[in-house]
């Protein structure tokens, strides 16, 4: 039926099937949508944000996937600036993945703000000093540099292509592409490190406050750093996953490896500039605000264990595992690596914007809890329906794995 | 064209400017924006002409002074005034919020209505004046007709002794009922007390800014006792860096509460043993002979009779037992109070909306006598009422005068009660239990017996077998919910009205609200109302009210002031009156005639006399002895006349008097326990009150629902405190939701655990579990009057709402 | 521990809320409300969500019965002076500090409620209009409005303002007598006014005649997490350690008794 669509030489599964598949998906894009709504027409009442959680789950997905989503500048900086040509075989996914998060971070930003129709006074009414200026700037614009590395892509499909201007353009923009790839490493690595400087600018919560270097709080180079380990991390993650449901190889081992390397080598990087973060943090910054470390979890269900969680054994962990050449080797362990590399990233997210909102700074404010209402879970999945079935869609229609007829010869 | 490189990248760069260039997705953007900015439902204040209107908050007996702030007719926002002798710029927080009691419709009744769904529900159709006055004149018209007059009663909030009440009382009496009722107030408790030691009803006048010990027992002297606007300025004075340390305060309550946290000493005793403890300062004092010998030697009678039982029966040790005060504690404080220079001890229970116990008064009355600080700066002073003129004679005919001889639904006056002007729980009891209607017409005036009635809920139980009920209620509040007929008052913002002597204020003080907006509806000064009514009724009910309207009544009523005192109209802040009244000279008055007087009055104006004759100990006693009596002959009176008519009662049970012939003449401690078994019902349930929760006739704002904490009220639920150790003995968590259950019912309420409550007590705040009013107010939280067991103060039969033994179980 | 206020030129409005002589009535807060146009609604239980620009903690010793003292923090928006932590993470500028009033303003028309600036401000002093205010029609609540301070729209953060408005009205006022400074007691705040207690004390703490800026040099003096250095503009006053010691964070050893401080 859309096998006219279908890119040459592969093979896809049947409408039917493919139909079936995109069903869940839509669904959560149902449940966001209505969610969504809910909360544009009748306000933010509909979710459990208060004046206390003032940044809740939506701003952990959205950081969350922010980090995951930086595979796509990082692995397109490796490719078309430092030159690793196997990483050739993943760009696209990783440009697609990257896409994908980025357009979800802005639509679910979009929601979350009181006043959506309003949003663009960011950049009218600019406040310089800002990091979430910077950090909108940096993503807007990203943003467009994305979708300019999505076009060429779609304009690969096989129908798009028989349109002469359309190759033609598509040809040029790939021949242009390391211009973007350059560009969106500069603006990734800006508003990555804003995200960071978001939490470490806080200097009056005591969970948050770091310092720095010139007007960069340490967070801000540490969620660089992490980004840039999680994100090819969950590149890696997402291919395998395609790679199983479809059942057949799709990208060359060494691809993989590459990326994993540089992953682990960066995670190691990060945890351990983080631990000494940490340290600095919990006997210098801490006990100047007049706090011990364990007042912070005086009340409510959170611990040192979160710290533990993340630094330790899904950072330190995952770490060794994806620099250690025989365990990255084998496809579980490397799967193992990356899943928790990522789940690290996602603790981490977490930590710093809910926790830090949880912990009360005056010593006669009280812990308070807090957990969304399915309007914000409903915003919150649908981003990953919208993943899978974007995703779904263009590995069904577009050739983004330029090996993948290669790799699938020796089967057929 | 060849599409290369070149070409590609100039046609990119021209569809973005071009794309830019047109203006309409820019104009878009902006206008909804703007749009976002000037949203049509958010509503706009209508800008004007800023003015301002001074008048006085009635929302409470303490009459403060309020300046309202307007744009051109509208009302904006209430402050404090400084041009008012009785709160220098401070009022409460109720006040604050007035205006959310003026400008909201659904609180409040528009025109005259009468009920069209049933009693409870709240549902009324509008009906004209003509129509409501001609229903209610008729009904009173046909009970006359009857010879029945006496089926007709009334209950009244309004201020004692102020013209509104004057009316509601002169038309009882007038149409030919004896069943005028008042809601109990302390009031009426001082009144009581002040009687039987000092032989005059006056107020109760304390000189506390005067004073350098304040000794309150259970008085919430910042939770809304007395004027709030003088109490917390005089609070604040206190605290000042230069009289800090000078002026003590201490507070006997049974809870921290704001008063006690904040006074220089807190002095935890069981709730309703305060007159123990008294007693037992009073045994120091006298023991160690640190009373005052001129005045307890000279000026008073009783005393040796009295100050033996003391010695003999409340040691501290004996007084240590029955109120958990250590004894150590009680004699350094009865030494701490006697040798202070103007010390004085006043009673009281929270805000005093409520009565107190009248033997409690009187103990705590007798500290003062025994440090002579009777009519003494700093001390109590004597006072007699406003010299404001009586108005003249009521006309009877037949059917009124043998009316109002008929004997009283609730007995007070009676033996039982023999100085008692009204005992409201009787009064419902007497209904309720009642085979037949005894009363056939209720009239509610300026209360809310309902909802603040302290009563288990009897009254409310009560007005089931009343067949006719008639609001005169501003509000749809809780008891006009179960009117037949309402005719609806004015606000207290859009009418003149009286406050007569703010509550506890040392001097003399007359002032009057004026309207400072156009009344917004159909409604009517209550004072109007009733003349009019009495018109329509005719006959010698009209003849009795022969004023052009509310307004002529007063201004009749204020003549008196000029005539028979030299008073001021005029007030500076930097001479406070306490200031003033240090200097005892006569002053000039500042109006020349009496239209001057009445011109400044009726401008939301005030009269005071700042000037007071200390001492004078050998004339201001009105007693039989003509000295304080510790030993009160009009009590002697009362039981002699009692046990005359029931001779087998020589125990006086039948008056709630458990100490016996004896003392019962003496400022004595009365246990007053509920005849219930204390291990069916193990808790005590103490009510208390917050400046920031209207507990009386009127609910609180909803500005004031911003103030109050979520472990204070949690959506619907409202909160009880209770000790830690108490909690854990019932097993129970902080926010746990249960029931309190006395003999007279339950409440659903959750916990707040507070180290601050008394072990084995539990706190329930007055003011929640409204049913009428709106969304703001009604269904939220509990109402402890709702389990109230109803038993009566000995001689006063007034009802001790003060403990309630009660049990808590999980809900 | 004085600190410069503001810039050299101008003034620093400033508030000293004595502590021993709040009594906890909340008339600050009803007057702040009706001042300001607070938006109510029928439950204002959710204190999470509940819109207050000043709002009354209350505290307590923490000892057992009958040692139990309880004690109130009202706490307006604190006017930071240093950096003012909601002011420089604000990325639409909607919240500015005046540098010749020291006031930190709001601008609701701008705020496109983002609430950074309720995540950087560990006071809880600013609030987010989750709803849209509760007029319901035929109620005629919005009566009782003030021209003087517009009405918030819902998704904008509001927080207290030291009732600029009424710095406007004392401005033109003296502007019409051909005045250029204020006298000390023109421009009060709403709560300042209303305390019953005298409690609160307002003006400009850069001017030594003005009795705040006496009071603010008490050693009785602190303000609310003073050593996170965000300057805030409103002192408290305590003689009670014990209320003292809440107003900031401090390790084991570190609290001076209020002796030791009038001491040294």
């Amino acid at each position: 039926m859309d096998s006219a669509l279908i890119p040459e030489g592969v093979k896809r599964c049947s409408p039917k099937v493919f139909f079936f598949w995109t069903l869940p998906w839509i669904a959560l894009l149902l449940w966001g949508a209505v969610s969504a709504a809910l909360c544009l027409l009748v306000g933010l009442n509909q979710t459990n944000m208060s004046d206390y959680f003032a940044f809740a789950v939506w701003i952990v997905v959205d950081l969350a996937i922010i980090a995951l989503g930086a595979g796509a500048f990082f692995t397109g900086f490796l490719t078309y600036i430092i030159g690793k040509k196997e990483l050739k075989d993943i760009i696209n996914a990783a440009v697609i993945i990257g896409f994908i998060c980025y357009s979800g971070a802005v639509a679910m930003l979009g929601i979350d703000i009181g006043q959506p129709i309003r949003g663009w006074f960011i950049f009218w009414h600019v406040n310089v000093h800002s990091m979430l200026a910077e950090v909108s700037f940096c993503i807007t614009c990203y943003l467009g540099v994305l979708a300019i590395e999505y076009l060429p892509i779609i304009l690969e499909n096989r129908e798009i292509k028989k349109v002469r201007t359309l190759r033609l353009a598509g040809e040029n923009l790939h021949g242009i592409m390391a211009v973007f790839a350059a560009t969106g490493a500069f603006l990734s690595f800006f508003h990555q490190g804003s995200l960071g400087g978001l939490f470490g600018v806080m200097y009056a919560r005591p969970f948050d406050i770091r310092g720095g270097f010139y007007v960069w709080p340490w967070t801000f180079f540490l969620f660089i750093l992490s980004a840039m380990a999680a994100g090819p991390s969950f590149t890696i993650l997402c291919t395998k996953l395609t790679e199983k449901i479809a059942r057949k190889h799709l990208v060359p081992e060494k691809a993989f490896q590459t990326l994993a390397k540089i992953s682990g080598s960066l995670l190691c990087f990060y945890v351990v500039l983080k631990i000494i973060d940490t340290l600095v943090w919990v006997f210098g910054n801490v006990p100047r605000a007049g706090l011990s470390f364990m007042d912070f979890f005086k009340e409510g269900p959170y611990g040192v264990w979160l710290l533990v969680l993340e630094i330790l054994v899904f950072g330190v962990v995952p770490a060794i595992i994806l620099i250690t050449p025989s365990a990255r080797k084998s496809e579980g362990w490397l799967i193992t690596g990356c899943l928790m590399n990522c789940i690290g990233i996602v603790l981490n997210r977490f930590t710093f914007t809910i926790v830090s909102l949880a912990i009360p700074v005056m010593p006669f404010d009280k812990f308070v809890s807090y957990l969304p209402t399915w309007q914000e879970w409903g915003v919150s999945v649908a981003v990953i329906g919208y993943g899978f079935l974007l995703f779904s869609l263009s590995y069904r229609y577009l050739p983004i794995f330029p090996k993948e007829r290669e790799l699938n010869a020796a089967t057929k | 064209m060849e599409l290369n490189r070149r070409n590609f990248i100039s046609l990119m760069v021209g569809g973005v400017a071009g794309m830019h260039i047109t203006p309409l997705p820019w104009k878009l953007t902006d206008d909804i924006a703007i749009w976002t900015q000037n949203w049509p439902w958010v509503p706009v204040p209508p800008a004007g002409a800023f003015n301002s209107a001074k008048s006085v908050c009635t929302l409470c007996p303490g009459g403060c002074g309020i300046e309202v702030r307007k744009v051109d007719g509208r009302a904006v926002k209430i402050e404090g005034r400084t041009d008012f002798p009785v709160n220098p710029g401070g009022i409460c927080p109720v006040g604050m919020g007035g205006l959310q009691l003026l400008y909201n419709e659904d609180i409040r009744f528009t025109r005259p209505m009468k009920r069209v769904g049933p009693r409870g529900a709240g549902q009324f159709a509008d009906i004209s004046w003509k129509e409501a006055v001609g229903i209610l004149s008729e009904r009173i018209g046909g009970l006359r007709k009857k010879g029945a007059g006496e089926a007709i009663a009334a209950i009244d909030g309004n201020s004692a002794r102020s013209a509104t009440a004057l009316l509601v009382e002169r038309l009882l009496k007038a149409v030919g009922s004896p069943n005028y009722l008042r809601a109990p107030s302390l009031d009426d408790t001082y009144s009581l007390a002040n009687l039987m030691m000092l032989g005059t009803d006056g107020p109760m006048a304390y000189d506390l800014e005067n004073s350098d010990f304040i000794l309150s027992f259970g008085a919430g002297l910042i939770e809304g006792w007395g004027a709030p606007g003088r109490m917390i300025n005089a609070w604040s004075i206190w605290r000042d860096q230069e009289t800090r340390g000078k002026v003590k305060v201490v507070q006997v309550e049974a809870r921290a509460s704001n008063t006690a946290s904040k006074a220089d000493q807190w002095v935890a005793v069981m709730p309703g043993t305060e007159g123990a403890l008294a007693l037992a300062m009073a045994h120091v004092i006298i023991k160690e002979g640190l009373y005052n010998k001129e005045f307890v030697g000279g000026y008073t009678s009783g005393f040796n009779e009295w100050s033996s039982f003391v010695i003999r029966q409340y040691s501290p040790e004996q007084a240590a037992a029955v109120t958990s005060c250590p004894a150590e504690e009680i004699r350094s404080l009865a030494r701490a109070f006697a040798k202070s220079k103007a010390p004085v001890a006043l009673c009281g229970r929270g805000k005093g909306t409520l009565n107190g116990s009248l033997y409690e008064s009187m103990c705590i009355q007798s500290l003062n006598a025994l440090t002579g600080g009777i009519n003494r700066i700093g001390g109590v002073l004597v006072q007699d009422h406003l010299p404001l003129a009586s108005l003249p004679d009521i006309t009877y005919d037949e059917v009124s005068r043998q009316g109002v001889q008929k004997a009283r639904l609730d007995h007070a006056g009676t033996p039982k009660f023999p100085y008692a002007q009204s005992v409201a729980s009787l009064f419902a009891k007497e209904v309720r239990e009642a085979a037949d209607s005894r009363i056939d017409t209720l009239l509610v005036f300026g209360s809310n017996p309902v909802q603040t009635l302290p009563d288990g809920g009897l009254f409310r139980k009560a007005l089931s077998k009343i067949p006719f009920i008639v609001s005169f209620s501003s509000f749809r509040d809780d008891t006009s919910m179960y009117a037949d007929l309402v005719l609806p008052d004015h606000t207290y913002l859009e009418k003149m009205d009286e406050v007569v002597w703010p509550a506890g204020l040392q001097y003399p003080l007359y002032s009057l609200t004026r309207p400072v907006v156009k009344p917004l509806y159909e409604t009517k000064n209550c004072g109007d109302t009733i003349i009019e009514l009495a018109r329509a009724i005719g006959g010698s009910v009209a003849a009795s009210f022969p004023w052009k309207g509310f307004e002529d009544v007063v201004k009749h009523r204020a003549k008196g002031l000029f005539d028979s005192a030299k008073g001021l109209t005029g007030y500076k802040a930097d001479s406070p009156v306490w200031k003033m009244m240090q200097k005892a000279e006569e002053i000039t008055p500042d109006y020349k005639s009496f239209d001057d007087l009445w011109n400044k009055l009726s401008k939301g104006g005030f009269w005071y006399r700042p000037v007071h004759n200390y001492g004078r100990w050998d004339s201001i006693f009105k007693t039989a002895t003509g000295k304080f009596e510790f030993v009160s002959t009009r009590l002697q009176l009362a039981i002699q006349g009692y046990l005359r008519q029931n001779q087998a009662d020589s125990a006086l049970s039948g008056l709630g008097i458990g100490a016996g012939a004896q003392v019962a003449a003496y400022p004595h401690y009365e246990e007053t326990n509920a005849q219930v078994d204390t291990k069916v019902y193990p808790i005590t349930l103490v009510p208390y009150e917050m400046i920031n929760l209207a507990s009386g006739s009127v609910a609180s704002p909803p500005h004031l629902n911003k103030t109050i904490f979520d472990n204070q009220l949690l959506k619907e639920d409202s909160f009880a405190e209770i000790n830690p150790k108490t909690a854990s003995q019932l097993g129970i968590k902080e926010g746990d939701p249960v029931f309190i259950e006395s003999a007279a019912g339950r409440i659903r309420v959750r916990v707040s655990i507070f180290e601050g409550a008394m072990p084995g007590c539990v706190f329930v705040p007055l003011g929640f579990g409204r049913i009428g009013w709106d969304e703001f107010t009604r269904g939220k939280g509990a109402n402890p009057n709702d389990i109230i067991l109803p038993r009566m103060d000995p001689v006063s039969g007034q009802p001790v709402w003060w403990k309630t033994p009660v049990k808590i179980t999980k809900a | 521990m004085e600190k410069k206020h503001g810039p050299a030129k101008g003034n620093s409005y400033g508030m000293v809320i004595d502590l021993d002589k709040c009594t906890g009535c909340g008339t600050c807060m009803v007057a702040c409300a009706a001042e300001n146009n607070l938006a109510v609604r029928p439950d204002e239980s959710d204190k999470q969500r509940s819109i207050t620009w000043m709002r009354l903690y209350k505290v307590t010793n923490g000892k057992d019965f009958p040692y139990t003292e309880v004690s109130y923090f009202p706490r307006p928006c604190m006017h930071c002076d240093h950096h003012t932590p909601c002011v420089s993470v604000c990325p639409a500028t909607a919240t500015e500090t005046d540098p010749h009033t020291g006031i930190v303003s709001q601008i609701y028309t701008r705020c496109i409620g983002c609430r950074y600036c309720m995540a950087a401000c560990p006071y809880h002093a600013r609030t987010f209009n989750w709803w849209d205010g509760y007029f319901p029609k035929g109620k005629g609540i919005e009566r009782y409005l003030s021209p003087e301070v517009s009405p918030r729209m819902r998704g904008v953060v509001e927080k207290c303002t030291f009732c600029h408005h009424r710095l406007m009205r004392a401005k033109t006022q003296a502007y019409t007598e051909d005045r250029r400074e204020l006298e000390e007691g023109e421009y009060i705040t709403a709560c300042t006014e209303a305390c019953p207690a005298q409690a609160i004390t307002f003006g400009d703490l850069k001017n030594p005649e003005h009795k705040v800026s006496r009071l603010a040099k008490s050693p009785y003096a602190f303000r609310l997490l003073e050593r996170l250095g965000t300057e805030p503009k409103v002192y408290y006053l305590s003689t009670k350690d014990w209320v003292r010691k809440l107003g900031d964070n401090y390790l084991p050893g570190e609290f001076k008794p209020v002796s030791t401080v009038k001491a040294g």
